[in-house]
């Protein structure tokens, strides 16, 4: 199973409406590709960094995209962005692979500090190591 | 300390990744990614920054990934 993000900027003069129904049409493309959206978040109107096409602002849609192996309508949905000049960025982002690099690094899932790594635990009392001779 | 005395006291720099524990760098977390791009916007070199190798190297890819999306600036000017 591959993870993937999809994020896209679109146009802020494209009213709410059309954006929810860009949104609606994309969905569709990535589910009958055989994918899974997993979630999804609407950013909304935000400050662009830059300006784009002389403009400032733009709507940030984002899709939490899972799908098997060789499955996937990703590379059409973003041929079918390319063309609409109506979004002004898009980036997908495969994820799986770097999010399982991360858990394998913190045992406990997600949750940072609960379980430290502090190796010297292991070591039997009594034993000094010169483990307390930090230099800060 | 002892080696301290020498020219000035200077604070042992410790990769913000490693010491908070992040291992996913997610380009979507502006506000991390803001304290690595200082005013001129350019990625923080990890001899200033101090970042680890390992973490540095996600982290560049991070900030290039929100540069595109316009979440950071390439340059101010």
């Amino acid at each position: 199973m591959r993870t993937y993000e999809l994020m896209f900027v679109v146009d802020p003069r494209v009213s709410d409406e059309d954006v929810v129904a860009m949104t609606a049409e994309y969905r569709n493309m990535i589910t009958a590709g055989g994918s899974t959206i997993t979630a999804e978040e609407n950013w909304g109107r935000r400050k662009l960094a830059y300006t784009i096409d002389k403009l400032n602002e733009g709507k940030y849609v984002l899709f939490y995209v899972a799908s098997e192996v060789g499955k996937t309508a990703l590379p059409e949905v973003e041929h079918r962005m390319r063309q609409n000049e109506k979004i002004l960025r898009y980036l997908t982002v495969r994820t799986d692979e770097d999010l399982t690099r991360a858990a394998r690094r913190q045992p406990a899932g997600g949750a940072a500090p609960s379980v430290p790594r502090e190796d010297h635990d292991v070591l039997p009392l009594g034993i000094d190591t010169g483990a307390d001779e930090e230099d800060i | 300390m002892a080696r301290a005395r020498k020219v000035f006291f200077r604070r042992r720099k410790v990769c913000k990744f490693c010491a908070d524990k992040i291992d996913y760098i997610d380009y979507k977390d502006v506000k991390l990614l803001q304290q690595f791009i200082p005013e001129r916007s350019k990625i923080l070199p990890r001899r200033i920054s101090g970042t680890c190798a390992n973490h540095q190297r996600p982290l560049q890819q991070a900030i290039k990934r929100a540069r595109h999306l316009a979440l950071i600036p390439f340059t101010t000017d």
